[in-house]
């Protein structure tokens, strides 16, 4: 008996890195999978554009650093093409006083560094490091777990239970303590805690804020920098890992990798809606009117729109799409991509390329940070904007092999420009933001704004329109503590099965949230394929 | 020989009057020792100008513990509640809805006439208004229990203190998941986007999310703040009263009952008596000296007053250890707000209502917008006192004319953010009292412009005039900000949540540990009942 035509065990929605390292786990595990991606490609979030003839710039994320070392080994990516390349610098902060904060891999080196800015912080560094690696591996513990079952919790809900439990009476008294006090903290709290310069602490809290519409000041920005150094190499500084070829080529490794395993792969496919039966997701309706049946569905773009436009809002109920309208989604953050002529000279680098090759932060205060914020807050873009900018052609000059020689990429990644904006929209004010971006980095680099060869700027109304991101948020919901664990997306729903049986969430709305981690997806596939041995046996 | 008590009671704040009629009442020597001439820390009544009298810093109440009235039998003692009714938003011009005309918002207590007055404004919002006040009820019900329960300590190998974490547990899973997830909604988002959920009514979210930022250093669009307006629900719902009241007599009038009723049980109540210090022998507390040199000894002494001035005022330094201390040192106070009280020859003019009608007799709230709250709250992150402050006006006369000659009233004046900590570029805020009292006076005057003509007797009370009187660190009037991070088992450091300290039998019994503050004696209460089972005795 053969099954008929456009049957799968499992049809994924959305071919970004999460949707695709769930397939490669369900192709892997012998399920007849299918990716369906609306664009011309997959990869999502993580993707490589060619902004000038030969000069390849990370389009929306641009360092891969937290992908869990797991599905690196589990799904072969070194031998599907994944390099990975990491300078020693992880972050550069010029300050506006022409100095900066350098935090390295090397924690004693960054200590040693941070000596000229104050002894008392250079002496603290080490154990701050210490405490954010052993906080955030707790964390990367419980973002490798689904979590668990509060309804009806069963047997294997009491022994994750217990080895939770383990784990975390493995923090110790003090750390234990410790993280239960500074997950709700404002990150501000957290870094004042330890050392007394501005710059050092904004340096520091730049990844509290980084992605959410929070300011330094807001609780539970704590939770976001600890998560972010979860289940990596991160640690106090965060990752810098670069991708070899962009954050494009993780996706080709990824693509790759579930091609191998099976699985088909059709881009340019847009998913019209998600077909149901007696609360039971069944296939899917593509745009064009074709329909595809399943046994499971998994989604891998965002749960506020799986829910409140794929699904059909009868199988939904009421009350469920009520809380799906309600998932928060204030998209802040935008894009602004650059092909520069030369290497851009900063003041504080003082000639020093070897500085500007992690991840360049201008985040100059702490309070810097939170008037960004405030602007934001009433739906403008600040007119200091803070960011992140990297130079990925400095640790990998295969990006601009084809270009003029001395051609550089540079990857900005803004803030706080919010989605919702009063007044202009943003397509009227696209062009005015750019040029903001890049005299703000100009005033750190003088003369970057003149070698300026090519520039692309991708708001958050970009975000939605073109990558399906609603409000514009990259990491599928806010990473709030209101969308945190057991309740991200929603309480009751964080276990990776979404509000029909048969419907799962894989993507950044779900546990453990946004960024490059495919820890998502490795846990959504690992749930999908419970279910689907416990329906053979 | 110097006197020896049973128990000793540092501070005569509400809290720690409640401990003492709770140890008293347990049959244990009891002395209290408040530093000021008059009992009540931040719940006194004072005459500041001939003929007026006012509820200089504390000045409602809802929150205070219905087994508390009862156990100690308050009414008996002089406690009567004053109901408020209603709540009276005003607006600038042309700010109403476009039906109806009216520039403000007001709900009273009774439902019908205000899902009227919503139905102005919105008619899902007048719809969600019931469902909302339904759904925060089940919410003080599920949560009412956790205030008066200890804390439990999750790295403590002892498993019988988590009992009680467990039983809350099994209860919230049995509640439908609906309200699990609004419950937690409420413990972790800001009160802007919680109401987001159900409102559109600016005015409405902003009065609504007032009550999420009150007595905080946080905005109404700060997460946490969604526990802060449960916090303040949580009084409803007990029904022994409607909503808020005042006191007759002012809020000293709750001190003034509790204090009797302490000295009726037994206790001794000396006031003009500050503490110097804590006297420790090998670790363990035995007494305390008092500014004037005396000694008074005994076995268990409880420290109504913050953690700061706690471990850092009243012990020798070297006492604890310096982690501990460390600790203490963290705990964030940042007191944010400021009292403005007023004596007035004749009532307030609205603009937008003028005559002195009901919508006076309640709380009148100056909280137009959510930007305006934000913004007030946004001046004061970097220092400064909010330029269009957010204020909370009661006129007490108008329920108790007692307060004030006739014809003649008090307005008490609740105003954020008043930081602590002002900018350098201000001074102090000795130099900056009465522009802040300027700041109050301008805001008000933009809603009711007579305002100016009838103050006979302006009083400002910044948080360093709070800090200076009542001996609140930082001003803050919760004893310490209600932050996430310093609730429950944090409530005021990790592991000596229980009412213990470092020093045996030295407790902390004030709103310092949990379940914080406002005029509540949960903590006082708990407190000794801690001490009695740690002296192995009944409550009764």
């Amino acid at each position: 008996m053969t099954a008929p035509l456009r049957t799968y065990d499992a049809i994924v929605i959305g071919g970004g890195h999460n949707g695709l390292v769930t397939a490669a786990y369900l192709g892997r595990a012998g399920l007849r999978t299918v990716v369906l991606e609306r664009r011309a490609s997959v990869g999502g979030a993580a993707a490589t554009t060619e902004l000038a003839p030969g000069a390849r710039v990370p389009t929306l994320a641009h360092t891969v650093g937290r992908l869990r070392p797991s599905v690196v080994r589990q799904l072969g990516l070194k031998s599907h093409g994944l390099s990975l390349v990491s300078p020693e610098v992880r972050v550069f902060a010029p300050g506006s006083d022409g100095r900066a904060v350098v935090l390295w891999s090397d924690a004693a080196r960054t200590a040693e560094g941070l000596r000229a800015v104050s002894a008392a912080d250079a002496a603290r560094y080490v154990g701050f490091d210490r405490l954010v690696r052993s906080l955030s591996g707790f964390l990367g513990e419980i973002a490798a777990r689904t979590p668990p079952d509060i309804e009806s919790p069963g047997l294997v809900d009491a022994i994750g239970g217990l080895q939770l439990g383990r784990v975390f009476r493995g923090l110790g008294r003090h750390d234990g303590r410790t993280i239960t006090r500074v997950l709700p903290m404002a990150i501000a709290d957290f870094v004042a805690e330890w050392f007394e310069t501005d710059a050092v602490q904004a340096a520091i809290a730049w990844r509290g804020v980084q992605y959410t519409a929070m300011g330094p000041w807001s609780a539970g920005t704590t939770a976001v920098l600890l998560a972010d150094s979860a289940g990596n190499d991160g640690g106090a500084a965060g990752q810098t890992v670069f991708a070899r070829g962009g954050p494009g080529a993780l996706s080709a490794a990824l693509e790759a990798a579930a091609l191998a395993a099976g699985v088909e792969i059709r881009t340019g496919t847009a998913v019209a809606s998600i077909a149901s039966r007696d609360g039971r997701a069944t296939g899917v309706v593509l745009v064009g009117g074709e329909e595809l049946s399943a046994t499971a569905v998994v989604a891998g773009i965002d749960p506020k729109q799986v829910l409140t436009q794929l699904a059909d809002p009868v199988a939904i109920g009421p009350g469920l799409l009520w809380r799906a309208g309600n998932i928060r989604t204030p998209g802040s953050v935008a894009k602004v991509n650059l092909v520069l002529a030369a290497v851009p000279r900063f003041t504080a680098a003082a000639g020093d390329d070897s500085l500007i090759r992690g991840r360049i932060v201008i985040a100059p205060g702490i309070d810097a940070l939170e008037r960004a914020h405030d602007a934001g807050k009433f739906g403008r873009p600040s007119d200091d904007p803070v960011m992140e900018a990297t130079i990925p052609s400095l640790v990998d000059p295969s990006l601009v092999e084809g270009a003029a020689p001395g051609t550089q990429v540079m990857s900005v990644i803004v803030q706080y420009a919010p989605y919702a904006l009063r007044g202009d929209g943003w397509d009227a004010r696209r062009e005015a933001f750019g040029d903001l971006v890049v005299r703000t980095l100009d005033g750190h680099a003088p003369g970057l704004a003149a070698s300026v060869v090519a520039r692309q700027v991708l708001t958050p109304l970009d975000l939605e329109r073109d990558y399906g991101l609603t409000g514009g948020h990259p990491m599928h919901g806010e990473h709030g503590l209101d969308q945190f664990f057991l309740w991200r997306p929603l309480l009751g729903h964080a276990r990776y099965r979404l509000g029909l049986q048969g419907l799962y969430l894989a993507g950044a709305g779900a546990h453990p949230g946004g960024g490059i981690t495919g820890q998502n997806g490795q846990n959504a596939a690992r749930e999908v394929l419970a279910d689907s041995r416990k329906r053979r046996r | 020989m110097a006197p020896s008590y049973d128990a000793i009671i540092i501070g005569g704040g509400h809290n720690g009057l409640v401990s003492a009629a709770y140890l008293a009442r347990a049959g244990l020597r009891t002395l209290v020792l408040e530093k000021r001439h008059v009992l009540g820390g931040a719940a006194v009544t004072e005459e500041l100008f001939p003929g007026f009298r006012f509820s200089v810093f504390s000045y409602v109440v809802s929150l205070l513990r219905p087994e508390i009235i009862r156990d100690l039998n308050l009414p008996k003692h002089g406690l009567d509640i004053l109901p408020l009714d209603g709540t009276f938003t005003p607006l600038q011009p042309g700010r109403g809805p476009k039906a109806g005309g009216g520039d403000y918002l007001w709900r009273v207590n009774d439902h019908g006439r205000t899902i009227r007055e919503l139905r102005r404004w919105s008619a899902m919002d007048a719809e969600a208004y019931e469902e909302y006040g339904q759904l925060m009820v089940e919410m003080a019900r599920f949560i009412k229990p956790i205030l008066s329960i200890t804390p439990p300590d999750l790295t403590s190998l002892d498993p019988r203190p988590l009992l009680p974490l467990a039983g809350l547990a099994r209860r919230f899973q049995q509640l439908p998941q609906r309200q699990q997830a609004v419950f937690v909604q409420l413990m972790t988002m800001s009160a802007s986007d919680f109401l987001d959920q159900w409102f559109e009514t600016d005015p409405l979210k902003a009065t609504m999310g007032a009550s999420g930022i009150i007595g905080t250093y946080q905005g109404v669009k700060s997460p946490g703040t969604a526990y802060v307006l449960l916090h303040h629900y949580m009084g409803e719902i007990d029904g022994a009263f409607r909503a808020w009241g005042i006191p007759k007599g002012g809020t000293g009038g709750i001190s003034n009952a509790i204090g009797s009723a302490a000295q009726a049980l037994g206790a001794e109540i000396r006031t003009e008596a500050p503490v110097a210090r804590v006297l420790v022998r090998d670790g363990r507390a035995v007494g305390v000296v008092l500014e004037s040199g005396e000694e008074i000894k005994a076995q268990s002494i409880l420290s109504s007053l913050d953690a700061r001035r706690t471990f850092m005022g009243l012990l020798e330094s070297g006492t604890l250890e310096p982690s501990f201390e460390e600790e203490v040192g963290r705990f964030k106070f940042r007191g944010s707000s400021g009292k403005v009280n007023l004596a007035v020859d004749r009532l307030p003019e609205f603009k937008s209502l003028p005559g002195a009608g009901e919508h006076l007799r309640g709380a009148i709230s100056f909280s137009p917008s959510i930007d305006e709250m934000e913004t007030a709250y946004d001046d004061a992150k970097y220092g400064l006192f909010s330029r269009k402050p957010y204020i909370d006006m009661i006129i007490p006369t108008l329920v108790d004319p007692s307060m004030a000659p006739p014809g003649k009233h008090v307005i008490s004046c609740f105003v954020q953010y008043a930081p602590y900590k002002l900018a350098p570029e201000l001074g102090t805020w000795d130099d900056q009292r009465e522009a802040f009292g300027d700041a109050v006076i301008d805001r008000i005057a933009e809603f009711a412009p007579n305002i100016r003509d009838i103050i006979l007797y302006r009083n400002v009370q910044t948080p360093l005039d709070i800090e200076r009187t009542t001996g609140l660190t930082e001003g803050n009037i919760f004893q310490g900000e209600l932050s996430l991070e310093q609730l429950f088992f944090n409530r005021p450091v990790p592991g000596y949540a229980r009412f213990r300290t470092p020093i045996r039998d030295l407790w902390l019994c004030g709103s310092a540990t949990h379940p914080g503050g406002g005029i509540m004696g949960a903590n006082g209460r708990i407190a000794a009942l801690e001490v009695l089972r740690a002296r192995g005795r009944n409550a009764a």
